[in-house]
């Protein structure tokens, strides 16, 4: 009972995972940058949506004009930071983007106060139900329900909409798509537009979960969000998601087997250093 | 005043040995190191463990070396495995394993670290061999780059795959230029604990790592003198500047993006720049 | 004993059969053209043999020694040198200095005695006659990244030159060239082969192929679908059919 109880509540972890590794592996399947960056947007996220829900807004009201926020300033910041780095080296644009995450970090120090800022109504945090001898609460349920969702939403207009297919063929052979007539610019800002606002609802959901939103709290996040994302190979958008499932399992279960010998958030990295070294193109990456 | 001055050249020449380590690495060779701050903190735990076990302080700083460039060794066995792309994720890795297993080791103190390391001569001593050090650095870093190890590492650099079809065995420099850098930041590391006489984790983290690689960016990386003025710059930068230190990292952040949006080649790219300039 | 020998080479990149059995015996002095359809598995098999990829089958002989599972570097150092289809300068470097590099081989064998030396005169000496060789020397002192593809393309040649090659392995050197271009870089291939260099040469420029080869392989779908002289190659029912209906080979000879 306690394993399952591990699992399920590693597994909704890894749906958090999920829905921040989704993002990074968009934009790099776009653009091919290491896109840091993007623990800050989950953390404006957390931000906007603390900071209007105290001021009195209904959660859902707040958790929307978090996402939409978010969705603001992710193609905001691949103008003015990524897009003049396109035909730079690589490691350019993944320093530009550690430096927009470190400014957002301590920006926000600097606005809100170090010590973050805690949800003054926040019922969900204790009201839960039992599911077959496993407790979950109620941010832990929207957690699972909010990924399944937005993410089942993203395959669907991945796979069946008109600018999801663009999306895709910009991905695979950007050249071609243009030929016919998807413009990428517009495919770009769509993908900064929806990785962002995945990572404010779930910077939201975690604010909630541990009733307070901090400057840093996105940071060891995106982390892991890397090593999840070349875990499930770099722009494998399924891959990614198996990656931030097994993740968050091996966090649970290795936070009490392993406690001994590891801090938790080093365990994502093992993890990724073990399997590069067994299947150096990623998990699910067939070696070309 | 005098003891401030000094603790602030002693950093100074520690943040250089460290920025001319890792351009080595990453400059040099190019290959992209986010967890340096890991070679540092295993060169100071290394050494502080030995001395305070009673060991003399020489053979604690060699111990430190030896410890830092064994990592070293092992890192870049790893990354011979991995796809550029995946390098930087790796190193950084790293550095967050080595946070997480040291933070868990009671006999190197957990999250308290190690204190009590004992100083083996007077500050102002610490400080002069703390400089003497980082000269010796530099100039082994000026005469890398001239020799023929410095042209090997270029190619493999710019085309590693190219390199081996020319015959270099691109392994055992990719392997070389991983030792030697961490190696010195091993040094750098040994040096910093008997200095501050504590260690504690805190101290080698990713914010850590990412200090030492700002200062090679913004000094240019890939130019020895270059990392040296940024590593000089950003240790002064917070002291002479009160307001800065608080606004320190949006600083460093800042610092970041601008210097990749207006000059990816650093301070070095602009004098470079402005000389070639004057030549016409 | 062959220069080169080949047996059984093989291999499959998720069920497609990227190169089949391929057998080939290449001896000292010869110029062979490897030529194929675009798909037919001719830089994969260059790849083989520089060592880039390993085989999933078969076995590879350089002088003798089975170089099947050596790293690409031995093999440059055993005298196996190649050009890349799309030129690989080193842009930072001026064109002098990349060859320069490439005759620095044994000086560079070990890091460690790479950083004790710091003569950089010989390198320049040995490299600047290459130059002279395959006619660029007067872009000596130009950056690599400032020189056109046709001075490129010498430097890569210039640059295989420099290590000292006993098989010099070509791959599409005239891409990319006008015909005028590709007429003299064709006139130095022959040349080189004349002084006694082995070469093959795996080329889409037919034109230029049949001028200058004495040997014709040909690569179809992984399989070597020909092999032996080009005029009689050529006529080849196999040959015209991969090339579509014998349009382009027909045309070329």
């Amino acid at each position: 009972m306690f394993h399952v109880e591990l699992l399920v509540v590693g597994l909704i972890q890894g749906c958090m995972y999920a829905m921040m590794a989704l993002g990074l592996t968009l934009v790099y399947g776009l653009l091919r940058i290491l896109h840091v960056a993007h623990a800050g947007l989950f953390t404006l996220g957390a931000y906007v949506g603390v900071l209007t829900a105290n001021a009195g807004l209904p959660i859902g009201a707040a958790a929307l004009l978090a996402i939409a926020a978010a969705a603001a300033a992710g193609p905001l910041l691949y103008h003015v930071v990524y897009k003049p780095l396109l035909d730079k080296p690589p490691h350019v644009a993944l320093i530009a983007s550690i430096g927009v995450l470190i400014a957002m970090t301590d920006g926000f120090r600097l606005l809100f106060g170090p010590y973050g800022i805690p949800f003054q109504e926040n019922p969900w945090f204790v009201t839960g139900w039992s599911f077959g001898g496993v407790f979950l609460n109620a941010i832990q349920i929207a957690l699972a329900i909010a990924a399944i969702v937005l993410i089942g939403g993203f395959a669907v207009f991945a796979t069946r909409s008109r600018m999801g297919v663009a999306w895709r063929a910009t991905v695979t052979d950007p050249a071609m798509a243009m030929t016919f007539g998807v413009d990428p610019g517009k495919v770009r800002n769509l993908a900064f537009a929806i990785a962002s606002g995945l990572a404010a609802a779930a910077g939201v959901l975690v604010g909630l979960l541990n009733n307070l939103v901090e400057p840093g709290m996105g940071n060891i996040v995106a982390y892991k969000g890397l090593a999840i994302i070349v875990l499930g190979g770099l722009g494998n958008v399924p891959g990614t998601l198996v990656a931030s499932l097994i993740l968050g399992a091996a966090e649970s279960f290795g936070t009490i087997y392993l406690d001994a010998l590891l801090d938790r958030d080093a365990i994502a990295f093992v993890v990724l250093i073990i399997v590069l070294m067994w299947r150096p193109h990623g998990l699910l990456v067939r070696a070309r | 005043m005098e003891a401030y001055l000094y603790s602030l050249a002693t950093f100074a020449a520690l943040n250089v040995i460290l920025a001319v380590g890792l351009n080595l690495i990453s400059g040099f060779c190019g290959q992209i190191s986010l967890g340096h701050a890991a070679f540092y903190g295993a060169g100071a735990y290394a050494a502080a463990v030995l001395s305070v076990a009673g060991w003399p302080f020489a053979l604690s700083c060699l111990f430190g070396a030896l410890i830092a460039g064994l990592l070293g060794l092992v890192v870049g066995l790893a990354s011979l495995r991995v796809r550029e792309d995946f390098l930087a994720i790796t190193t950084m890795g790293v550095g967050f394993l080595f946070l997480g297993f040291v933070r868990k080791q009671a006999w190197l103190g957990g999250e308290f670290g190690v204190s009590n390391i004992p100083s083996p001569m007077s500050s102002g001593a610490m400080t002069v061999l703390a400089m003497g050090i980082a000269l010796a650095v530099i100039a082994l870093s000026l005469h890398l780059n001239r020799s023929w190890m410095g042209r090997v590492f270029a190619a493999v650099a710019q085309d590693d795959d190219a390199a081996q079809t020319l015959g270099f065995d691109v392994a055992r420099y990719k392997l070389a230029a991983f030792m030697i850098g961490t190696a010195s930041a091993g040094v750098a590391g040994a040096l910093y604990a008997h200095i501050t006489q504590l260690i504690v984790p805190d101290a080698f983290g990713f914010i850590t790592s990412i200090t030492i690689l700002a200062m090679v960016v913004i000094g240019g990386i890939g130019s020895t003198w270059g990392v040296v003025a940024g590593a000089i710059l950003l240790t002064l930068m917070p002291e002479l500047f009160r307001f800065v230190n608080e606004y320190k990292l949006l600083v460093y952040g800042g610092l970041l993006i601008v210097v990749m949006r207006l000059s990816p080649d650093g301070l070095a790219g602009i004098v470079h720049a402005l000389a070639q300039r004057r030549r016409g | 004993m062959s220069l080169l020998e080949v047996r059984h080479l093989s291999i499959a990149f998720g069920g497609v059969h990227a190169v089949e059995n391929v057998a080939l015996e290449v001896a000292g002095g010869e110029l062979v053209g490897l030529i194929g359809p675009n798909g037919a598995g001719k830089t994969t098999l260059l790849r083989l043999l520089t060592g880039v990829i390993k085989p999933d089958a078969g076995r590879i002989r350089f002088d003798g020694r089975d170089i099947t599972r050596e790293p690409v570097h031995r093999r440059a150092r055993e005298g196996l040198a190649m050009t890349h289809q799309v030129v690989r300068p080193f842009r930072h470097m001026t064109i002098l200095e990349n060859v320069a590099l490439a005759t620095a081989q044994d000086i560079a064998a070990r890091p460690l005695l790479a950083l004790l030396r710091t003569d950089r005169q010989a390198a320049r000496e040995r490299a600047l006659p290459l130059l002279e060789q395959v006619g660029i020397a007067e872009v000596a002192e130009r950056l690599a990244s400032e020189v056109p593809l046709g001075h490129l393309k010498r430097m890569q040649i210039a640059r295989a030159l420099a290590t000292g090659p006993r098989l010099l392995l070509l791959d599409e050197p005239l891409a990319g060239l006008n015909p005028a271009e590709a007429g003299r870089i064709g006139d130095l291939v022959r040349a080189l082969n004349e002084g006694g260099l082995t070469i093959i040469l795996i080329e889409h420029n037919l034109g230029e192929v049949l001028r200058i080869v004495r040997r014709l392989a040909v690569l179809d779908r992984g399989e070597l679908i020909a092999d032996g002289l080009p005029e009689s190659v050529i006529r080849q029912r196999e040959v015209r059919a991969a090339y579509l209906g014998g349009g382009d080979v027909g045309q070329a000879a």
